[in-house]
């Protein structure tokens, strides 16, 4: 399957990966109606971490033995075992945060907006490169095959 | 008339660690026949999911984890209401009491945890005649809440009787997420714990403290260092309960939340070797040919503390059942642990505990000598905006976990453990807001980097 490969010497910490993925996971898909209504209801699903002038976005590694999915109650957490995505129901989370507990890379999130839910990469599913890879102005993310 | 069922694989409880199970055994063997029992009459429900069902956040068609397509596409035979009472390793059959008998190639026993129901005494009417029993069905409005048959029953006394308050015997996790669910309902509680403490075995003082604040400003009680002794009933119903210091209580529900243990009566005479739960080896085998455990039934290998124990966690039966399962359909993994870990809201307190959460500096009550050597505690407690966090450190490595109020990146902690990484280098880094992969151990960093396409 494909997945993000962070290449951490071009990470210049601009932090477009999260805004990027911030409007696509927004309703409106429009960045000043994203940010202006929905901003306090959208996380971002890639995190960059920075010390000083080191740098890297991180999102989830859909990992093939997923302890988040071992560990979901509800039955929420799958992998989609054609795409090798891992992905959240949202309507079927109960938001007990046993991911959160277990994820070793820590980019499962709470999403409190709405209704108590985990928020995590979806890998863009539905797009052909994920909206962060896409928009990294420095190639710092790549989207390829193991 | 005795019917019997051959089935290649026979797999007992229809929860966590048996359907693990199922699915790992069809990634081997597609077409050999699977059978799932299940005692009860749910196609499946997760256990964990019973509270938010008794607080109307989830309906009777919620509570599932698995599809019933799960049953379908993995081939799965499945029968509900099937108890077994008889096993017999020799002969490799397992029977029920109606005289059904399943015969089996390779057996899981995953029957999971049954409540701890203590012994109390029941008096009767204003004589007060009393007599031990079964109180669970002498009186009405006593409860356990363990299953999901407890649940509905439970909510259907408290319509019934327009029940206004509960008394919940047991100040640990499964008494406080009772608790938040009758809170949730208009429900008052006064909670009961015979330690000094509620949470004792998973929190320290300190958290305790901060979740007892929350639990009292609901207008709730906690009752410590004290149980209770006697049931008064009258008509067949619970009207007051007399606690061990002296004191009498008005109640007419009361919920059995002291706890869970391994499930194994019925396998008595079956000669499959049990110590306060079933004893597996690494591959969740037990001491007789074809049978495998997992899941809250088996004593398992703690990595923490280096013992078999049992730990009655979703994830570790997962983990365990799916071992089970692979080793049944012919192939040879190994089980390498794990350790007691638990994620819980209180009353909208995101609270997460990990292995030795309750050690302080001096090891902690019931703790060793040699424990308590290079025991390094790191904390932070932030009262206004109510978080509060510890890291619990031996020989360098992290060995217990507190976060209540932010829980954020917590599994980098579990992570940490499971690895065993040394963290003398970042402690100073450890609670601060900002900790995150980036803070982590070079060699750990490139570790996470294997196989899951990291390059940092």
């Amino acid at each position: 399957m494909k997945r993000i490969y962070i290449d951490e010497q071009y990470c210049i910490g601009c932090r477009l990966c999260e805004v990027y993925c911030q409007v696509k996971h927004s309703k409106s898909k429009k960045i000043l109606k994203a940010f202006k209504k929905e901003q306090k209801d959208i996380l971002s699903r890639v995190l960059v971490e920075e010390i000083g002038h080191n740098s890297f976005a991180i999102q989830c590694r859909h990992c093939s033995d997923a302890p988040c999915i071992e560990a979901c109650i509800s039955g929420a957490m799958t992998k989609n075992y054609n795409t090798g995505v891992v992905i959240c129901n949202e309507e079927k989370c109960v938001g007990c945060w046993s991911c959160i507990m277990v994820c070793p890379y820590g980019v499962i999130k709470r999403s409190l907006a709405s209704r108590k839910a985990a928020s995590k990469c979806d890998l863009c599913y539905d797009e052909d490169i994920p909206v962060c890879v896409k928009n990294c102005p420095n190639e710092a993310l790549k989207f390829k095959d193991a | 008339m005795k019917e019997t069922e051959k089935t290649d694989y026979l797999i007992i409880g229809n929860s966590a660690a048996g359907l693990s199970a199922a699915e790992a055994v069809r990634k081997n063997d597609v077409s050999g026949k699977l059978t799932v029992l299940s005692n009860e009459r749910y196609f499946n429900y997760s256990k964990p999911l019973i509270t938010y069902f008794l607080a109307g956040k989830l309906s009777l068609d919620e509570v599932n984890f698995k599809d019933r397509d799960f049953y379908r596409s993995n081939n799965i035979i499945l029968k509900t209401s099937t108890e077994i009472t008889e096993i017999d390793p020799d002969k490799k059959i397992a029977v029920s009491p109606e005289g059904r008998i399943f015969k089996y190639s390779k057996l899981l026993i995953a029957s999971g945890g049954k409540p701890i129901v203590p012994q109390i005494k029941i008096s009767e009417g204003a004589g007060r005649k009393s007599g031990p029993g079964n109180y669970l069905n002498k009186c009405e409005g006593v409860f356990t809440l363990t299953t999901l048959d407890d649940a509905i029953a439970l909510k259907k006394y408290i319509k019934e009787n327009k029940t206004k308050s509960a008394v919940i015997l047991g100040g640990g996790l499964i008494g406080l997420k009772a608790a938040e669910a009758f809170l949730s309902i208009g429900i008052n509680i006064t909670i009961i714990e015979l330690a000094g403490t509620i949470l004792s075995a998973s929190f320290d003082k300190t958290a305790s403290e901060i979740l007892v604040g929350r639990i009292k400003k609901e207008g709730s009680d906690i009752l410590t260092s004290t149980t209770v002794t006697s049931l008064i009933i009258s008509g067949g119903r619970l009207k007051k309960i007399l606690l061990s210091n002296g004191r009498e209580l008005e109640c007419d529900l009361l919920v059995m939340a002291i706890g869970v243990k391994p499930d194994t009566a019925f396998m008595k005479d079956a000669g499959i070797e049990t110590d306060n739960g079933i004893l597996v080896n690494d591959r969740m085998q037990t001491n007789a040919e074809g049978v495998y455990s997992a899941g809250d039934v088996v004593k398992s290998y703690d990595r923490l503390s280096g013992v078999f124990k049992n730990i009655a966690i979703w994830p570790l039966a997962v983990k365990q059942g799916t071992i089970a399962g692979r080793n049944m359909s012919g192939e040879d993994v190994r089980y390498n642990g794990g350790f007691f870990m638990n994620s819980v809201e209180i009353l909208g307190i995101p609270v997460i505990s990990i292995g030795f959460s309750s050690a302080d500096e001096n090891g902690g009550s019931g703790k060793t000598p040699a424990f308590a050597e290079n025991i390094e505690i790191h904390k932070t407690l932030n009262i206004q905006s109510g978080i509060y966090k510890k890291i619990v450190i031996k020989d360098n490595r992290i060995i217990g976990v507190i976060l209540l109020g932010a829980i954020e990146r917590a599994g980098i902690y579990s992570g940490l453990i499971t690895g065993e990484i040394d963290i003398s280098e970042i402690k100073e880094n450890i609670l601060k807001d900002d900790f995150g992969i980036i803070q982590l151990p070079e060699d750990y960093r490139k570790h996470l980097v294997v196989g899951e396409g990291i390059e940092v």
